[in-house]
């Protein structure tokens, strides 16, 4: 039986920091920047997440104390950072946010798809179909121009892969409407993707 | 057992990729899907959105933010 060296878990890390030990906080640091980055980018904009980063660890390091073992350390984490981007987002002026459903799919009077199976199926080839850097800028663009009621459960649930019990829980909403709001912002981003790939959704 | 159209399958995704459908409406979509060419495609796409927009929007953390925000905490924990 080989035995490695496992490396510490984030729970024992808490309270080693809980406890004073600021390398045990330096190392939760380092574990997670990068992740609470990419949330804070999602969640904002790419220009305020540096702001969002630092307070996400600030409130951290200042809570830790009432961090309890009952739920999962970045469970917990998530929902500091989560609050953070949703306190720098109300801080800021209202941006423009559009309905997008212009995108939604389209039926005819049957409830049958308009499209042909060759359109319907496009969107899911847009990266072969788009240079990665363009579709890395629109997908940033609409994501930003997506409705606040459905960009936070998209993001969680969608890009960052927390269940739908746990986005339900962090947002304030019943699993339902969390899988009802996702669910509307998969259709309306799909048919932004069909429409950046040339077929009308 | 009701047929089920384009309109009320893609309705019934979301729920049917989650789990939360009830047997006879799973085997009802399940049935639409495997007859019916365009919702076969549309499934493939509505699944794909997630995945394509992860890899697009996947920012790394740059080296000067990093930087800064080490910076940050250490000046707040002295």
């Amino acid at each position: 039986m080989v035995v490695t060296a496992a490396e510490p878990g984030d729970e024992l890390l808490a309270a080693q920091a809980a406890a004073g030990d600021d390398r045990a906080f330096e190392q939760l640091v380092s574990r997670y920047e990068a992740r609470i980055f990419r949330l804070a980018c999602r969640l904002t904009s790419e220009t305020d997440a540096p702001d969002v980063l630092q307070e996400t660890f600030l409130q951290v390091y200042r809570s830790l104390r009432t961090f309890r073992g009952d739920s999962r350390f970045s469970t917990w984490l998530y929902r500091i950072a989560t609050n953070a981007a949703l306190m720098n987002r109300r801080a800021r002026a209202r941006r423009p946010s559009e309905p997008l459903d212009q995108y939604l799919p389209r039926f005819d009077s049957r409830g049958v798809h308009t499209g042909t199976p060759e359109e319907l199926q496009l969107p899911s080839r847009a990266d072969e179909l788009l240079d990665s850097q363009a579709l890395a800028d629109r997908a940033r663009e609409v994501l930003a121009r997506l409705p606040d009621m459905y960009r936070d459960p998209f993001v969680l649930r969608d890009l960052e892969d927390l269940t739908t019990a746990e986005v339900a829980a962090m947002l304030g909403l019943d699993p339902a409407a969390v899988r009802q709001r996702v669910h509307r912002a998969r259709l309306m981003l799909r048919g932004y993707l069909s429409d950046l790939v040339g077929v009308r959704p | 057992m009701t047929d089920i159209v384009c309109v009320a399958g893609v309705d019934l995704l979301m729920d049917y990729l989650e789990g939360v459908l009830t047997d006879d409406v799973r085997a009802a979509l399940d049935a639409h899907v495997a007859e019916c060419q365009r919702c076969a495609a549309f499934v493939d796409s509505y699944c794909a959105t997630p995945g394509l927009f992860k890899h697009a929007t996947d920012a790394s953390l740059p080296d000067d933010i990093q930087r800064a925000l080490r910076a940050f905490l250490r000046a707040r924990r002295r």
